[in-house]
């Protein structure tokens, strides 16, 4: 059986954000994590986080390629724990190789953006948040690859340990669908929302336009983790668990003076030279006195979105936006990183 | 985080997320996407003159305020305005 690995700039041991905006490279043999599979690795792939998130189509074409030439039997990506671009790097190469006929798994946490990239294309085990649970992903992915390069298939999410592909197989079950249905319905009446099949996100229909933008009060919202210098309020720089809101009042632009990101999954050399740039407070500040819009509400809402948990995100989104509405906000600005 | 927009659509508020990651915008349902330029500095160019820069960030910023005024079909991408 022939495995071929995929890991970010960081496990293959190229560098950590410094390098995350490095090509794509090829190494013979296992690397870092991928020693611990106990697999036989012939090849190791590696791309930098950012590289990939920004140049996606031309980092596939690289990575895709060395695949088609080297022929293994399976390929394996990551784990890629709670970061999402490692994650949605690992997901997407994942699916891409599976569609071509290579099969593949890859792990991370549940709530990574890499497992919707996915599509189920690929086995996605699930893991920790962060490293401390690196022997059991490896172990997870490992025990699917095993099948998988044999040409096996795995058994279901449960029974192998991966997450839901959204196929859906007719099985035997003990309990008639009739008194399954009756269970539903009592959890129901009793207050209690049960499922057997787990929803998709909700998706939302974009709101309408803003009608008059010149009488349109917009706030500006970011998860860049910008603060003001010294991080008075303590945000911390990743799985953050709430939001900040800092004062905009008289203030014209946001400089390095005074402003800061303490953001932990990006190199923040270009954002603390210039913190306009993570966060446009100069541009806006112009258009506001050109009268492109009407004002700009005078605070600024932050937090730092890395390893954030969706169910936080979706918290954030509801306290920050019930906020926005109670001050007549009519539309926001957000950056992300 | 582009969650965080999503949720803020839901509330009526129009939202454009200004990021170097739009297909993960768009795969948690973000709406108004504006492309940045790059993940370390999604407004701005630090291998641009300051003037020039200032300028780009200024075209960014006066897209996204576009896109606020555009009716959009669901999950739309913009890119950014070199």
């Amino acid at each position: 059986m022939k495995v071929a690995h995929y890991l970010n700039q960081f496990f293959a041991g190229f560098g950590a954000e410094e390098q995350a905006s490095m090509g794509a490279v090829r190494v013979e043999g296992a690397v870092g994590p991928g020693r611990g599979l106990g697999l036989p690795v012939a090849v190791t792939y590696s791309c930098g986080d950012d590289y990939f998130g920004e140049a996606e189509d031309a980092a596939l074409a690289q990575l895709l390629g060395w695949i088609a030439k080297d022929r293994p039997d399976v390929l394996v990506c990551g784990p890629a724990f709670g970061s999402g671009r490692y994650g949605y790097a690992c997901g997407s190469l994942a699916r891409e190789a599976a569609r071509r006929g290579v099969p593949a798994v890859t792990a991370m946490e549940p709530d990574n953006p890499g497992v919707v990239a996915a599509e189920g294309w690929a086995y996605v085990v699930p893991t920790t948040p962060t490293v401390i649970g690196m022997r059991q992903a490896l172990a997870g992915m490992a025990a699917i690859a095993r099948l998988l390069g044999i040409g096996g298939e795995p058994g279901s999410p449960e029974e192998a340990g991966y997450l839901p592909r959204s196929i859906r197989r007719n099985v035997r079950v003990d309990r008639l669908g009739a008194d399954r249905a009756v269970d539903l319905l009592l959890a129901k009446i009793a207050g209690d929302t049960l499922t057997e099949i787990a929803p998709p996100i909700a998706a939302v229909e974009p709101p309408p336009p803003v009608p008059n933008m010149t009488s349109a009060l917009i706030a500006l919202v970011t998860e860049s983790g910008c603060v003001p210098r010294g991080n008075p309020d303590h945000l911390t720089s990743r799985r953050s668990s709430r939001w900040l809101r800092y004062t905009l009042d008289g203030v014209a632009t946001l400089d390095s003076r005074g402003y800061e990101t303490v953001h932990g999954g990006f190199d923040t050399t270009f954002a603390n030279g210039e913190p306009n740039r993570i966060v446009p407070l100069d541009a806006l500040r112009a258009s506001e006195r050109n009268g492109n819009y009407g004002a700009l509400h005078p605070f600024l809402y932050t937090t730092s979105g890395v390893d954030t948990s969706v169910a936080n995100a979706v918290r954030f989104g509801q306290e920050i936006g019930a906020e926005l509405l109670d001050a007549g906000v009519t539309a926001v600005v957000l950056t992300g990183t | 985080m582009s969650t965080l927009a999503r949720e803020l659509e839901r509330l009526g508020l129009p939202s454009v997320v200004i990021t170097a990651l739009p297909s993960i915008a768009r795969m948690v349902g973000a709406n108004r996407i504006l492309r940045g330029v790059a993940i370390t500095n999604p407004t701005g160019d630090p291998d641009l003159a300051a003037a020039d820069e200032r300028a780009l960030r200024q075209r960014i910023v006066d897209r996204a305020i576009e896109m606020l005024q555009t009716k959009v079909p669901p999950r739309t991408i913009w890119e950014t305005p070199r």
